[in-house]
């Protein structure tokens, strides 16, 4: 039996959204409603109604600027201080003035947040630097209630297909871009005058503890494809060594969501049961204070809840194991760990990208635009600091409002169709093999490398090492790969963007000789923060097919920032292990 | 050969609903909603009466994806339905409608006989909030079962209107926990007399969790006669109520309440230490300053950073 | 180089009796993030056809007829 389908279909759009999770929907419904009348396609590699980072929903906001409990200057200077300086204010300030906005359309969507009994946000404090916590008890409706306005708006959806390389034309705009089916392997060309990035994290990059490749903290669908395709495409990414690192449950490598229990009482503690995080933000300098401790005889580090009254365990249960990861309760029940008596075995995820969580991402102002013309990227892959998913549907929005006018001022730029050719070669190669090596197998020793070598603490000479190994499955993955159907041909190509992020990944960080973002980007060999070479972002891009970095300024502040706060955050910092 | 979804033609899918097997009539409810087509309701409100319960549940959750009046009468008429499963399906739909015009079909059903059906009415009548829906829950605070007391609370917490806080302060002393709870959130909004009154007395309700909320509101609204029973409650049996009451007391700002907070420095627990450093620095009373002092090196880091916090306010304050 | 089968147990299990994708339901094979999913051909019913889980869970939630059970993978457990 043939599976494969040799056709090529063709479709032609002003704005083209690859990735259909959280920032993709956004910015479809926002450029389809902006103007009706012109096509909009959301092209996904899984099915809209439940993919990305949040196909399960979410358990809460935790930067929501509310007005009455926090201003978006507070925001933009919390922000500036937890990335250690290194932040174009402006996308964070424009998100900080615009998220209000984004989560009232949502709740008109139907996806419910936490209010009081007159209806009012119940917002939580968590500490005294500024109040951002919605929590969202029905968080499991988001992608359905976004599914529904889809619809609604007729936006067209392309579901299973997956986005490999971007078109840009012969005056270096964006052109469209190139997909293939995950089911039948048949190529599409999407010609489009705009096209927004949103395809998540590379959360498929270091390997977690449990060896198991898809028990990753990011959905593993999320596997880089979009850092690899801004990179192939010409785009500039920013400060790719500001690592993704969390901290998670144990072996199930899902979130703790201490920020979700905190409210109530909950904390992460020690062996001891004692408190030992001393930071007030998510950051590196949180991870590096959770890492010491795990490496001290204190450890392991635990989420702890035996404290609670019953009653709120059982409120805190009841969004935790209903939402986000659900599975989560579970995991526990078989472990026979109830909160109420045990705590919960804490750890630290796997490296990966994600500016959702720190600053690793596609290079993108204040509109959401890329560095290539009439291309933009919103969500987890762009380079908005700490932007989780509230910064996602707000710049989402951005980028679609944007998008459409834009496309209404362009034509399609005109590209070689010997572009289309070459892909679709580089694209079936693997399929064109009797024999070779499987992708899960290239994939298992990538990310091996990636966690032996690339996880901090970073060390210069295991990096060059790495650059190695990544050469050598790089020969294997172009050379001997092989795909039996069209199921395995999306594992090959997700194996490909994930040893992409690998390399971007050990590129940039030996680039900057510093150490910043705590354990983030803490080099055992530049052990100092080195403000004078290196508050700047640190840039990646392709130049004739290599890979090059260079330094880029960081944009004068919107917000000022006194010395008084930033020193205020820096007598919290604890000094780098010996 | 098409990229993009599709889906079928209404009329053809709507046709399966007459297979035999349930199975497949199921299948074709599923197909219906995924059309969004606003055109499928009928055919929804029709399968609604299917022999199957599982039909009938299908269809109450499917047309829960549609909003406005058409759907709301279908799925109305379902809360009655013989199977507790599908009348719950039916109620969870219509609690997710946002057309205010929908109130204008449920608004008949408040008296209806069946406290079920007026406990689901009244919350999905909640986030319409139509004043219309006023008088209608004023009078159900009243009403023999306490569920549809509080979800009547609810419709009048959200619509904040003055003329209905009698009616919060009578179910404030409910004998309901459950409705006192909510009564006491509901007043939230207001800033008469009467309602801070009724807060007040609720500071001292024999359950802890009315106390809770109870204690928040006081410090939402800045119940200044309040304070004498929060700090009372600064040694309340539950330290969650221990916690909420230092936390509205730093919130009013309440001078009189800094020496019994600092006394509770010395607490056993680490979030309730943390709750009153944070407390004494927005209050930021000099007096309290020697004891926030002996507790900068206490062993919580969290704690630390508060008192650390705290200090700064009070020193803050001094310079100025 | 010939490719081998390794066994391995999987996380989502599909009770047959309750399945109703021989009557042409395709929820859960539809929604998979990661499209592990598929009906098997011999009985009309739907099965875990690739060990690649993130025992999110919609599969089951989805599910019309509760079907589907997510067990957590043995890796992890």
């Amino acid at each position: 039996m043939n599976v494969w389908s040799d056709e090529i279909a063709q479709a032609d759009c002003e704005v083209l959204v690859i990735g259909g999770g959280t920032a993709g929907p956004m910015a479809a419904y926002k450029a389809k409603t902006k103007n009706p009348g012109a096509r909009v396609v959301l092209l996904e590699k899984a099915n809209v109604k439940r993919s990305g980072a949040i196909c399960m929903g979410m358990d809460g906001l935790n930067n929501a600027v509310i007005p009455g409990h926090a201003t978006p200057e507070q925001y933009t200077r919390e922000i500036t201080i937890a990335n250690d300086g290194i932040c174009d204010q402006a996308p964070v300030y424009k998100y900080a003035q615009r998220c209000f906005e984004i989560i009232q359309e949502l709740d008109r969507f139907g996806i419910r947040f936490l209010k009081d009994e007159t209806g009012d946000y119940d917002v939580k404090k968590v500490h005294h630097n500024g109040t951002y916590v919605l929590p969202m008890p029905n968080g499991d409706t988001v992608k359905k209630a976004l599914y529904r306005q889809l619809r609604r708006a007729q936006v067209l959806i392309s579901n299973r297909y997956m986005a490999t390389r971007l078109l840009t034309g012969h005056d270096s705009r964006i052109a469209g871009a190139i997909a293939v089916n995950t089911r039948t392997a048949q190529f599409l060309v999407i010609r489009a005058k705009t096209v927004i990035l949103c395809l998540g994290a590379a959360g498929r990059l270091g390997l977690p503890h449990s060896g198991y490749l898809f028990g990753t903290y990011e959905n593993p669908a999320n596997s880089g494809d979009g850092y690899a395709m801004a990179y192939h495409g010409g785009a500039a990414l920013a400060n790719l060594e500001c690592f993704q690192i969390n901290p998670l449950i144990k072996d199930y490598n899902g979130p703790a969501c201490a920020y979700v229990a905190g409210p109530f009482g909950a904390y992460t503690a020690n062996n001891e049961g004692r408190r030992f995080i001393e930071c007030d933000y998510w950051s590196g300098q949180m991870m590096l204070e959770f890492y010491n401790e795990l490496q001290s005889g204190k450890g392991p580090v635990f989420l702890k809840l035996d404290h609670l009254a019953g009653e709120t365990i059982g409120e805190i249960e009841n969004i935790l194991h209903r939402v986000e990861r659900p599975s989560r309760g579970r995991f526990h029940e078989r472990r026979g760990t109830n909160y109420r008596e045990r705590m919960v075995e804490m750890h630290v995820s796997e490296i990966g990208f994600c500016s959702g969580h720190s600053a690793s991402g596609v290079f993108v102002d204040e509109f959401a635009r890329t560095t290539v013309p009439g291309l933009y990227a919103a969500g987890d892959m762009a380079n908005v600091p700490h932007n989780y998913m509230l910064g996602a549907f707000t710049n989402g929005a951005v980028a679609g409002e944007h998008a459409i006018d834009l496309a209404a001022q362009v034509d399609f730029a005109a590209f070689d169709d010997g572009d289309v050719t070459l892909e679709r070669e580089r694209v079936l190669a693997p399929t064109r093999r009797e024999d070779g090596i499987p992708p899960n197998q290239i994939e298992y020793k990538t990310r091996r490398f990636v966690n032996d070598y690339l996880q901090p603490p970073k060390v210069t000479r295991k990096y060059r090492i790495a650059q190695e190994r990544f050469g050598e499955i790089r020969e294997d993955l172009e050379g001997a790969m092989v795909a039996r159907d069209p199921h395995e041909l999306l594992r090959a190509l997700e194996a490909s963007s994930i040893l992409d992020c690998a390399e971007m990944a050990a590129t940039a960080s030996l680039f900057r000789t510093e150490s910043r973002w705590g354990l983030y980007h803490y080099r055992v060999d530049h052990p100092e923060r080195d403000d004078l070479n290196w508050r700047c972002h640190t840039i990646l891009y392709k130049v004739d097919g290599v890979m090059a970095c260079e330094k880029r300024a960081i944009a004068p502040y919107v917000v000022p920032v006194d010395d008084r706060e930033q020193a205020a955050y820096r007598r919290q910092r604890i000094p780098q292990p010996a | 050969m098409t990229a993009f979804e599709e889906f079928g033609e209404v009329a053809a899918i709507a046709r399966r609903l007459d297979e035999p097997d349930a199975g497949a009539r199921r299948v074709a409810v599923l197909e219906l909603a995924e059309t969004a087509d606003p055109d499928v309701i009928p055919f929804l409100a029709t399968a609604l009466a299917d022999p199957s319960n599982e039909v009938r549940h299908q269809a109450a959750r499917a047309l829960g994806e549609f909003d406005g009046q058409e759907a709301a009468v279908a799925l109305a008429g379902a809360l009655v339905d013989p199977d507790p499963g599908v009348a719950v399906a039916a109620a969870d739909s219509l609690a997710e409608f946002k057309d205010p015009t929908v109130a204008d079909r449920l608004l008949p059903l408040v008296s209806h006989s069946n406290p079920f059906v007026r406990r689901s009415v009244f919350r999905a009548l909640k986030a319409l909030r139509r004043p219309e829906a006023a008088q209608a829950a004023i009078d159900a605070i009243g009403d023999r079962d306490p569920g549809v007391r509080t979800q009547a609370v609810g419709v009048l917490g959200y619509l904040k209107l003055q003329s209905a806080v009698p009616a919060l302060v009578a179910a404030a002393q409910d004998s309901d926990v459950d409705v006192r709870k909510a009564a006491v959130g509901a007043l939230g909004f207001s800033a008469t007399l009467a309602a801070q009154d009724a807060i007040v007395m609720r500071l001292l309700d024999a359950d802890w969790r009315v106390r809770e909320v109870a204690v928040e509101t006081a410090g939402k609204l800045g119940i200044v006669a309040g304070i004498p029973a929060l700090v009372g409650l600064l040694d309340d049996e539950y330290w969650q109520v221990q916690v909420k009451a230092t936390r509205s007391l730093g919130k009013l700002r309440a001078i009189d309440a800094a020496l019994p907070i600092a006394r509770t420095l010395a607490d056993g627990s680490a979030n309730l230490r943390k709750e009153a450093a944070a407390a004494l620095g927005e209050i930021a009373d000099a007096t309290t300053l020697r004891t926030l002092k002996r507790y900068a090196d206490d062993p919580d880091p969290d704690v630390r950073k508060n008192v650390r916090w705290a200090i700064g306010q009070i020193e803050a304050r001094r310079q100025r | 180089m010939p490719l081998a089968h390794s066994p391995t147990t999987v996380p989502v299990l599909v009770d047959e009796a309750k399945c109703i994708a021989d009557k042409g339901c395709t929820v859960c094979v539809d929604i998979c993030p990661l499209d592990v999913l598929r009906i098997s051909e011999l009985t009309g019913k739907a099965y875990m056809k690739y060990d690649e889980c993130w025992y999110c869970m919609p599969c089951e939630t989805d599910c019309p007829t509760g079907a589907v059970t997510v067990n957590i993978p043995y890796l992890l457990r």
